[in-house]
């Protein structure tokens, strides 16, 4: 019994620890809870719970008719994480192999070995956030989801998916610069002025945090949604937009220009319909990264002219049949001399002579005549024409326009000939638009707009209307008479290239000479600023445009030859394709009266279309189904064209469509050259042909 | 006639029953409660997919302590000799090639059934009781180092030895288990405060070679828990922070059952810290219920055990107790910041099924010493005065 009394006191000492050990936990409890008890509740609240912000879906924008111009796409990182719970070593070493595979086919970025070498080595550093592909769009990462391992998910196969949302531009570098983006360090265009609209409201949900840092939402009661963005509808359209940044591209390629830009208005409204801007970069480039519309204010030059004379004719100084003496094209002020860029083509010039063919002489002889003693009438009337104010446009970053005082300090006795002809003055490529825009719309001044509407879910929320600078800015007779040099200018002056047109455009060509090194030329080589700017039709002002070439060093600088052609190009298209437009269009008799061309053909389709155009139709066998066409003095004759099987068909005047039709009907194989009407056929009508021959047909 | 059913079927002492009982019924809902991150990430929320798996386990685990309180604990003696050499190669094949989890090989796959177990807790047990019957057979001679403290040991050594790389707080606790169980068993005291400040060397060498290596694998874990525990307050360890706001949060009667919002900060709140949750749900007057549970499992196996005649029984009764409330408490010093982090489960408590089956086992065990001592002392004092 004494072995076991010895027993019995070890395991009451035993018992007694654990008593000790069960008090010391209890002291602990009651310690934590009521000696630090404030701070660990106080704890608690700030880390369990927190609002979370949702963000809410950036809007779209888009162009006049709706198409997207930019538009906010969910962007997908992959990652894995190698520790994952789940995740058993043998599992992914038996499926890693495949795994990598999967991948390089997929993304094609990695080989399969590399793919399978990073990911041996993230899972045996045990990466939990191994990054395995950025920015895999949607369709690809349904594909990712399949894979080997990845398919099992977040806790056995170790897939993160983080969900990111991209800024696309559908169009790519159309516009870009005006559409613009919005990131932290100066975002520009569109999207920077109209950032607080197109981004919504954040919604915000409460949130638990668990254990691995995810969190999740604690109930759907508190949660404030997030409002959409809403979308902005620009005044920008797309097809002239294209057509606008092709056509400067290519001539600032052909005249290996340092920049560009070119804008088109609607002279009306105000809408900035299309605006290109493309500066060359080192690789010799062309791309948009200044929106040089807007932003740069340079000296103008010959653009100046117009608004010299439209002050001096406002103020009844000046006529455009008065005349004015040029001499051989050279004149000094005060011993700065002056010189025609070219000779004059006699010693005398009417006014719209010297305006027509941008006579720096000239206009700077009839100003200064006008305005010697009251110069500052003459800066005042520029003044008038809001020269000398910013537009106040939708979006950032205006480039100030400079017109000087006569009391200010840089002003000298030749300050007034050279404003006079555009020179120490300062003006945006769009300021000088917005002024000939005003005399396109009989004097009313509107402000360029780029945004019409602000939209949410396809409801207007707000239109934004044409806003009027100045009603009128010069005396309607004086506005008609500016209108007319205007178009003086294409018909008989600089711009004569754009005469031959089926409408008519007016406008005024500028070359301005840029002095110092600011494209790397230096004092002694003269670098110039080719521009046109105008309107058409020029009876009936619809769009106005300017464009501006910076710099062109292929010998050719004049504002007629290196601008106009854009100019052209541009407006070509807008006429082609605003049906609006040819309303105006002259209609003569002789068209009316004369029988159109008419292809060979189906003889239901030509008689569908004739009849529709009121042409008579003579046609002997009515039932026959295809025909040839020959024109008489006012109707068109259809004589049948048989189709034998196993000769060759006659195709000649015959569309491509109907060609093809026939010969493949014949079972000829075809081979089809140029566009029009059938004018050769390789072999010739009723000799005899095989199934499956070849036959090359040539259209023109 | 109740009663009598329950005294047919339900041998042994019966408040260790009803303590266990009670003890799965916290289990039960503190597991289900704090499971829901886990439904959440595996199960798509589907709580009850753990609630079921967790009874089912309870209830076979029960059904083993049923099973085992039959036995008579004497035939235990045999078991342990064989679950002991059993123990050994199965703990050195674990560590070799066992189921990496959180980079510790504490786990062996069977293959066939596909269950995957924690090794350790089958060498434990079988080393608790081999030690308890290689005291009982030495008595004659316990004081004596070659004869009794030396084949006593070795066995703890080797045991603990090969659980320490894998998992050194089950080790550790496991060796001081031993180590009282020893004392209790009269071995010489010199002799264990000898192997103890050997210990204690060891595990401060140990230490501090884990400081100063640079931290990788399960030295890594290590390092950076005692790092955490040494540094103390609020900066260091996250786990312990949310436990403690668990434990503050519920004030003296808690926040009621499945209103635990630390469930879903705490890692593991289902095995590990399960008493911090149990503290915030059912407040610290249901985490002194917990204390005083087993406390009085102790207490009532000390009652019978005054009445056992025999060394065995009484060795072998402590031992699995004491195995089992020192572990709890150890759990729950950790629960209350009073230890270092540990991945010691909390007895009965906690969501696991190797855990809670050994230790079914040891209760019924337990319960198989007091089902005889029982027994006996109804077939009459006769038998016991004539000895």
């Amino acid at each position: 019994m004494e072995v076991k009394k010895d027993i019995m006191w070890r395991i009451y000492f035993s018992f007694f620890f654990i008593c000790l050990f069960g008090v010391a936990i209890v002291v602990q409890i009651f310690r934590i809870q009521f000696v630090q008890g404030t701070y660990w509740k106080q704890k608690a609240d700030s880390l369990t719970t927190d609002y979370r912000d949702i963000e809410a879906s950036r809007g779209n924008i888009t162009s006049d008719d709706g198409s997207i111009l930019a538009t906010s796409v969910p962007i997908y990182d992959i990652r894995m994480d190698m520790n994952a719970d789940g995740l058993p070593e043998e599992f992914f070493n038996d499926q890693v192999d495949s795994l990598a595979r999967c991948l390089s086919d997929l993304f094609k970025d990695r080989s399969k070995s590399e793919y399978k070498h990073d990911l041996r080595q993230a899972r045996q550093e045990g990466d939990r956030y191994f990054l395995v592909r950025r920015n895999v769009h949607f369709p690809e990462l349904q594909k990712v989801k399949q894979f080997p391992i990845l398919r099992l998910g977040r806790y056995r196969g170790g897939m993160i998916v983080e969900t990111r949302s991209v800024r696309e531009n559908p169009f790519r570098s159309l516009a870009a610069r005006t559409i613009g983006y919005q990131r932290a360090v100066k975002p520009v265009g569109i999207e920077a002025a109209f950032n607080k609209e197109l981004k919504g409201v954040s919604g915000q949900r409460l949130e638990q945090k668990i254990s691995g840092g995810i969190w999740i939402p604690i109930n759907d009661k508190d949660e404030i949604e997030p409002k959409d963005g809403n979308d902005i509808i620009t005044t920008l359209d797309v097809n002239i937009q294209d057509v606008a940044e092709h056509a400067l591209e290519e001539h600032l390629r052909k005249h290996n220009a340092d920049h560009g830009c070119a804008v088109l208005m609607e002279v009306a409204t105000g809408e900035i319909k299309a605006i290109a801007n493309l500066s060359r970069n080192s690789e010799g480039n062309y791309l948009e990264d200044f929106n040089y519309v807007i932003a740069e204010a340079t000296e103008p030059g010959s653009t100046m002219k117009m608004a010299s004379l439209l002050a001096a004719m406002d103020d009844g100084l000046v006529s455009p049949e008065d005349s004015i003496y040029v001499g051989n094209g050279e004149y000094s002020y005060y011993n700065q001399p002056m010189k025609d860029s070219h000779a004059p083509k006699a010693t005398k010039l009417s006014v719209a002579q010297a305006f027509e063919t941008s006579s720096n002489v000239g206009i700077s002889k009839v100003i200064f005549n006008a305005y010697n003693k009251t110069p500052q009438k003459f800066i005042n009337h520029l003044k008038k024409f809001h020269l000398d104010k910013s537009l106040g446009l939708q979006i950032e970053g205006e480039g100030e326009p400079r017109i000087k005082d006569v009391k200010d300090k840089d002003w000298s006795l030749v300050s007034l000939p050279w404003i006079s002809i555009g020179y120490e003055v300062k003006l945006t490529p769009l300021q000088i638009l917005t002024f000939y825009n005003a005399i396109a719309n009989n004097g009313k001044m509107v402000q360029p707009k780029f945004v019409k509407e602000e939209q949410y879910h396809g409801k207007t929320v707000e239109t934004f209307s044409t806003q009027v600078i100045s009603d009128t800015i010069a005396s309607p007779a004086a506005i008609a008479k500016a209108k007319k040099l205007l178009e003086g200018v294409v018909q008989k002056g600089t711009a004569s290239s754009l005469s031959k047109s089926c409408y008519r455009i007016a406008g005024k060509t500028g070359t301005a000479q840029m002095f110092g090194n600011q494209f790397g030329y230096d004092k002694n080589h003269m670098s110039y600023q080719a521009s046109f700017v105008g309107y058409f039709p020029a009876d009936n002002p619809k769009y106005s445009c300017m464009v501006v070439v910076y710099a062109p060093s292929n010998d050719m600088y004049f504002g007629g030859a290196v601008a106009a052609p854009v100019f052209r190009e541009i407006s070509d298209k807008v006429y082609s394709t605003r049906m609006e437009l040819h309303d105006t269009m002259p209609v003569t008799d002789s068209l009316v009266k004369s029988v159109p061309l008419a292809k060979s053909g189906s003889q239901k389709e030509l008689n569908k279309v004739l009849a529709q155009l009121n042409v008579n139709v003579i046609s002997p066998n009515a039932d026959a189904a295809w025909v040839s066409t020959s024109p008489s003095a006012n109707s068109v004759r259809l004589s049948e064209r048989k189709i034998i099987s196993g000769l060759m068909p006659d195709v000649s005047g015959m569309g491509a469509k109907d060609a093809l039709n026939v010969l493949e009907n014949a079972g000829l194989r075809v081979k089809m050259n140029g566009k029009g009407i059938v004018s050769r056929q390789s072999v010739e009508a009723g000799t005899k042909i095989q199934k499956g021959q070849q036959i090359t047909v040539d259209l023109n | 006639m109740h009663v009598n059913w329950l005294d047919k079927y339900f041998r042994g002492d019966r408040t260790i029953w009803m303590i266990v009982f009670i003890l799965s019924l916290f289990s039960l809902i503190a597991v289900y409660s704090s499971t829901g991150t886990l439904a959440y990430k595996y199960k798509s929320g589907n709580t009850e997919y753990y609630l079921v798996k967790h009874l089912l386990i309870l209830v076979f685990g029960i059904g083993l302590m049923y099973a085992a309180h039959l036995v008579k604990y004497t035939y235990y003696s045999r078991i342990s000799q064989i679950a002991f050499y059993l123990a050994i190669p199965l703990l050195a094949l674990t560590l070799a090639m066992g189921t990496n989890l959180n980079e510790a090989s504490r786990w062996l796959t069977l293959p066939g059934i596909n269950l995957s177990f924690q090794t350790s807790d089958l060498a434990k047990l079988a080393l608790i009781i081999y030690v308890a019957r290689m005291l009982s057979k030495k008595q004659e001679n316990i004081k004596d180092f070659k004869t009794a403290f030396v084949p006593i040991m070795l066995p703890v050594l080797i045991i603990c030895g090969l659980i320490l790389p894998a998992n050194f707080s089950t080790a550790a606790v496991l060796f001081a288990t031993s180590c009282f169980l020893m004392f209790i068993g009269r071995i010489n005291m010199k002799y264990i405060v000898m192997l103890g400040v050997i210990g204690a060397f060891c595990v401060s060498l140990f230490v501090g070679i884990a400081l100063l290596t640079k931290s990788s694998g399960r030295v890594g874990t290590w390092k950076a828990r005692i790092e955490n525990f040494v540094k103390g307050d609020d900066q260091g360890n996250y786990q312990t922070q949310q436990a403690k706001i668990a434990i503050a949060t519920g004030g003296l009667i808690g926040k009621f059952p499945g209103h635990s919002t630390q469930k879903n900060f705490l890692p593991h709140p289902y095995s590990d810290f399960i008493y911090a949750i149990i503290i915030e749900e059912e407040g610290s007057l249901g985490g002194v219920f917990i204390i005083f549970l087993y406390v009085l499992l102790f207490f009532r196996v000390i009652r019978f055990i005054n009445h056992s005649p025999m060394a065995f029984g009484t060795l072998l009764a402590v031992g699995c107790t004491f195995s089992l409330v020192f572990q709890a408490m150890i759990n729950m010093a950790v629960a209350v910041n009073l230890f270092p982090v540990t991945g010691q489960p909390l007895p009965m408590l906690s969501m696991g099924g190797t855990s809670i089956w050994f230790t079914s086992i040891a209760i019924g065990i337990v319960l198989s010493v007091s089902r005889q001592v029982e027994k006996e002392k109804k077939e009459g004092g006769a038998e016991l005065a004539t000895t």
